[in-house]
């Protein structure tokens, strides 16, 4: 539990904190409880970029929607600025895993959306929503519905809508797992760039390795069943200028993906074992 | 932010997507014509059958009339200025049906769609209300209101009240939960949420709820006019068999067709066209 001191020590200067969380669901079939987090603690710096790796179903989303404020967790806190997460708010902008952008707002009102519940008067949001339709390549699609998008599409606007509010911290939700690989990866390089530039705290969940070492600071290492931090690998090389053509050639980074990797693997098989094996369940939990 | 724009390969698949999108509007505009044209002929069709009949059975004008005749009870009708009266009749007491049905229904239809606890309890009365048709409470509001404009007026507005309640209820209810957490994060206080995300999200299901209603508050209102009496398209229908002319009573159920097509294309679909449809949320 190395990692976890580590976590309290630099807990004060913070901007999140979770401390001791744990989070269950009562499944409404078999009325059992279902353990999504269990004992959770994580200090996010100023400025860091989270990546959140971990096989399906070990509570990653369950822990952003508690970090957005949509979820109370049932033991323990989460915290912005040492003060208590109890609602969402505009501090924390957050890309859905369903995108969640509107069906009845074009692309233009849908990226405006935020700014327009601000109330930022109308030339300098038409200014800022122009931008960021350039950015994330949308140009021409302004007064496009979002049923009249492909699924790439749809992604960029949420990104781009959660970016037009200027939220201090962004917590993405697998927000490139529906993109097309090409476009992938420059939506990934942008959001490097972006993040260095604004200096943006996120929290990034993802199921790719790869994705998780590219863009992070940090990688957190989740466990399922209960989701437990397994681990958390600092990026050997500076976020600063990464692109994937310097990564595919930097030996540090590929070894840094074979660590997460390892981590993520085995914590697959005890996933995989655990379903097949109800029994062997007691034992293994013993030897770790 | 300064940030200059991306890959070549996202900007050629933009112009492919570009492309695609273009046609689809393409193919939307020709289909419509060839639809308008699709429609009219099985009315011709009818039309000839029809006459078709009328020719080869040769019945007693009490059973069927010829078409010409029909048209030309229009044009009189027209003239003595009855047609337009009881049409407007009949349309003045649907009106008053659609106005307390989205005041009262819509609402409750709301409360209902927000509120489980609340919805578990009435869902129930509303069911057991709701099969029971306008039709039959006729006896019971004749026997309070009389032979009224009144009675019509009850039966039509409990008769349209119940789909627009249910419909508003699952339109509510079946707005995701997660558009509504998005403009939270944005922001968003709870009189936002309702005017962003609530209204706009439950409008599709509110007009299904509000066509099935007009629907069905159109033939209640014949049957009311038929036994209450007191004009209306029913009350020709009804009065003309009685007189034996046919041909008004044929007329009275072409207008009622009519009438309906015409609240359809002009006033529902083109709402439906500039909501649910451009949204992408039902295909007309
Ligand atoms: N609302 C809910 N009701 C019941 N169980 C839930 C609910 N949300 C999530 N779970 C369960 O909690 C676990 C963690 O879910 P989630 O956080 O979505 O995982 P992940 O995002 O890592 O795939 C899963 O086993 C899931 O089935
Ligand atoms: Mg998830």
């Amino acid at each position: 539990m190395t990692a976890g001191n580590a976590e309290a020590a630099s807990a004060a200067s913070a901007t999140l904190t979770v401390n001791g969380l744990s989070h269950w669901f009562i499944d409404p079939q078999s009325g059992s409880t279902v353990h999504a987090l269990d004992d959770i603690n994580l200090a996010i710096q100023p400025g860091e970029f989270i990546t959140v790796v971990g096989p399906s179903g070990c509570g990653k989303t369950t822990l952003l929607k508690i970090l957005a404020g949509f979820l109370k967790p049932l033991a323990g806190e989460a915290r912005v600025h040492g003060s208590l997460i109890t609602k969402p708010g505009r501090d924390r902008g957050v890309v859905f895993q369903e995108l969640a952008i509107l069906p009845w707002r074009t692309v233009r009102r849908n990226i405006g959306h935020g700014l327009e519940i601000q109330k930022v008067p109308k030339d300098v949001r038409a200014k800022k929503v122009a931008e960021l339709t350039d950015l994330v390549g949308l140009r021409g699609f302004e007064d496009h519905y979002p049923h009249q998008l492909s699924g790439g599409m749809k992604q960029r606007v949420a990104v781009a809508r959660t970016w037009a509010s200027d939220p201090e911290i962004i917590l993405m939700d697998e927000p490139f797992a529906a993109v097309d690989a090409m476009t992938r990866q420059t939506l990934q390089e942008e959001l490097i760039r972006l993040t260095v530039e604004t200096k943006k705290t996120v929290f990034f969940i993802t199921h790719s390795v790869e994705e998780a070492v590219f863009l992070g600071d940090r990688v957190i290492a989740l466990a399922a069943r209960p989701g437990r931090v397994k681990a958390s690998v600092q990026v050997p090389v500076p976020r600063e200028g990464r692109t994937w053509e310097t990564m595919t050639h930097d030996p540090s980074m590929a070894a840094c993906v074979e660590e997460v990797l390892g981590l993520v693997r085995g914590e697959h098989e005890a996933t995989l074992a655990s379903e097949s094996h109800a029994n062997a369940d007691a034992e293994q939990a013993q030897e770790t | 932010m300064t940030v200059t724009v991306s890959s070549s390969g996202s900007a050629a698949q933009s112009d492919i997507e570009r492309q695609l999108v273009r046609d689809r509007g393409k193919e939307d505009r020709r289909g419509r014509i060839v639809g308008s044209l699709l429609a009219v002929a099985p009315f011709v069709m009818v039309v000839v059958i029809w006459w078709a009949i009328y020719t080869i059975f040769d019945p007693v004008p009490t059973k069927l009339v010829a078409p010409s005749k029909v048209v030309d009870a229009f044009f009189e009708l027209i003239r003595e200025g009855t047609l337009p009266a009881y049409i407007t009749q009949s349309l003045g007491r649907l009106s008053i049906g659609v106005i307390i049905a989205i005041g009262v229904g819509v609402p409750l239809g709301w409360l209902l769609g927000l509120d489980k606890d609340v919805a578990s309890s009435v869902e129930p009365m509303l069911r057991f209300f709701n099969a029971i048709s306008g039709i039959a409470w006729l006896p019971l509001a004749i026997a309070w209101f009389g032979f009224t404009d009144r009675t019509i007026t009850a039966v039509i507005i409990y008769t349209m009240i119940f789909p627009v309640i249910f419909n508003t209820m699952i339109g509510v209810r079946t707005v995701p939960t997660v558009l509504r957490d998005a403009s939270r994060s944005l922001g968003s206080g709870w009189f936002r949420v309702i005017k962003d995300v609530y209204i706009p999200g439950s409008f599709p299901s509110v007009m299904t709820g509000l066509r099935l209603g007009i629907g069905f508050g159109w033939r209640a209102l014949i049957a009311g006019e038929f036994i209450v009496g007191g004009g209306g398209l029913g009350f020709l229908i009804f009065n003309s068999r009685t007189a034996g002319l046919t041909e008004r009573v044929m007329l009275g159920m072409i207008v009622l067709g009519a009438v309906w097509l015409l609240i359809d294309r002009l006033i529902l679909r083109p709402i439906e066209e500039f909501t649910a449809a451009r949204w992408g949320m039902v295909r007309l």
